[in-house]
């Protein structure tokens, strides 16, 4: 049986990476307030794409890679191999996602894209070995390990493709070569990465946080099926050059309708009913599915991508950033704890988190979600600055959740620890005068 | 509602009251104590030797060597309590209907 901390990476790089994952929210959200103008016009500019790149490598790509250092030990019901191996992957991901970003932001310049895309890319290469080598220890059977597997192996070749793209910029013959496959790029990442990694540790996290019996796994698998093959189909349709972008769409929409679906059968049987603020965030999500799906029916491409990317994956992963970090914060401080547990005064859980910052991460990453979609269809500079201020607010309220939930917990150890020592010098003491 | 068996066997102290004493140990996720929850199975008193059978909300669950730690703590306060001994098991699973109705009704278990 694994135990948290002591089985994972050691806590503090998950932990860091967590948190430097929700400070990218509020980065992004004042680089929109900077250049609100950037989201109106051409979707294509290098500063736009660097934005996009704050939130896909910095917020969602720091805060699975700090998920996978823990959670595929629970999950697996294993021991993670090589648990040291993050002090390499995630240093070298957040300097190469830095430099990607900077890169592009610059107007997609080779010195800074050549050395960052290199550095992401055997980063994910080597947290997918990672992952397949804790995974072998003992294989899982169920639906949601198959997913989160895939999941990072879609995360690499995302970010290998990335790679090719950025080289295919400046390299004339390799532009030849592969083609532009922006939108296979796209789908193996959103689709591929994020919405299978969702899935996957969705299906065991939610059903373990709504104390819930679970879904099917069938539902699970068939996701898993369809996203596959919507991968597959696109990139058929990349390099191939086959007709197959409207079966892939087709395939994607199942893919994220068998996700919502499950959501609700696992809320359906859950026996909490009173769920936490972050958890009914990663809820709230959900909804995102058809808006981006509706979005896409209407012509509205970019706008469907947004309320994907923003709204979807960036409510379900902060309402989840929120939960993992308090298990790893408490049991990284109080699972060894000689003091025990809450019966000797460590705080429960849910004392971790400040339940006010929780409504302005949840509303604002909505606002911004809704707001940004709809500045990319009117090209209203006031939609894309409203949009920027509610993202600051919400990563900023993000950011200092995660801090909140790191200091309570360790001040509290800390407290504890000198209680404890206190009462043993005060009863050596007493020991002495008797 | 989990009965949890009780065997004494010359015990040191009543396998009762070291039940008694797991009402201390709170699972920091939910709030509540893990008797109440319908966690523990068996107690066994042999000698002063304590053997728990207990299981938790889920295998993968992340909280499980702190609530062991727990356990072990809380029971080494009882006077008469020697050796402790804290066994997982997963059959049966646990279900909403272990737990005794004043924890469901905290849970909104009810409404």
């Amino acid at each position: 049986m694994p135990r948290l901390g002591a089985d994972g990476a050691p806590p503090v790089l998950p932990i860091a990476s967590l948190v430097l994952g929700a400070a990218a929210v509020a980065a992004l959200g004042l680089f929109v307030l900077l250049d609100p103008a950037a989201l109106t016009g051409y979707l294509g500019t290098p500063r736009v794409v660097a934005l996009n790149h704050v939130f896909t490598l910095l917020f969602v790509g720091m805060v699975f890679a700090g998920t996978l250092q823990q959670l595929p030990a629970v999950m697996f019901v294993t021991r993670l191999v090589w648990p040291r191996l993050g002090w390499l992957t995630l240093p070298l991901l957040l300097a190469g996602s830095v430099a990607v970003v900077v890169g592009f932001a610059t107007g997609f310049a080779p010195a800074w894209l050549a050395p960052g895309a290199a550095a992401v890319s055997a980063a994910w290469v080597l947290m997918l070995v990672q992952l397949v080598g804790t995974a072998r220890q003992r294989w899982p059977k169920d639906a949601g390990s198959h997913a989160l597997l895939l999941s990072a192996l879609f995360l690499t070749l995302a970010v290998a493709l990335g790679f090719v793209l950025a080289a295919a910029r400046t390299t004339p013959a390799l532009a030849a070569r592969v083609g532009y496959p922006v939108q296979l790029h796209f789908t193996i990442g959103l689709f591929g990465a994020f919405l299978l990694g969702i899935v996957g540790s969705g299906q065991k996290l939610l059903s373990m946080f709504a104390l819930s019996k679970g879904g099917a796994q069938w539902r699970v698998r068939w996701a898993t099926v369809a996203v596959t093959a919507a991968v597959a189909a696109e990139a058929l349709a990349a390099f191939a050059r086959l007709p197959l972008v409207t079966v892939a769409e087709l395939l994607l929409a199942a893919g994220c309708a068998l996700q919502a679906w499950e959501v609700l059968a696992i809320l359906r049987r859950r026996l909490r009913k009173r769920l936490e603020a972050p958890i009914r965030r990663y809820v709230l999500a959900h909804v995102f599915l058809p808006a981006a799906g509706l979005a896409l029916l209407l012509g509205r491409g970019d706008a469907a991508v947004i309320l994907f990317l923003v709204g979807f994956v960036g409510l379900a992963v902060s309402g989840m950033l929120v939960k993992i970090l308090s298990f790893l914060t408490w049991t990284w401080q109080f699972a060894a704890a000689t003091t025990g547990g809450v019966s000797g005064g460590a705080p429960l859980l849910r004392d971790l988190v400040k339940d006010e910052l929780e409504p302005i991460v949840t509303w604002g990453l909505t606002l911004a979600a809704v707001a940004l979609a709809a500045a990319t269809v009117w090209r209203a500079d006031v939609l894309a600055v409203l949009a920027g201020g509610a993202m600051l607010l919400a990563g900023a309220a993000l950011f200092a959740q995660s801090w909140h939930v790191v200091v309570v917990t360790v001040r509290s150890k800390r407290r504890l620890a000198a209680a404890a020592a206190a009462k043993s010098t005060r009863g050596k003491m007493e020991d002495a005068h008797a | 509602m989990t009965v949890t068996e009780f065997t004494e066997i010359n015990a040191a102290v009543p396998a009762r009251n070291v039940l008694e004493a797991l009402h201390a140990v709170i699972d920091p996720e939910l709030g509540l104590d893990i008797v109440s929850l319908g966690m523990v199975y068996t107690v066994a008193v042999v000698d002063s030797h304590v053997a728990i059978e207990m299981t938790l909300t889920t295998p993968g669950c992340p909280l499980h060597a702190s609530i062991d730690a727990d356990v072990r703590h809380c029971l080494g306060q009882v006077p008469g309590v020697g050796e402790i001994s804290v066994d997982l098991v997963w059959d049966p699973p646990w279900t909403p209907d272990s737990m005794t109705p004043d924890a469901k009704r905290s849970l909104g278990f009810f409404y």
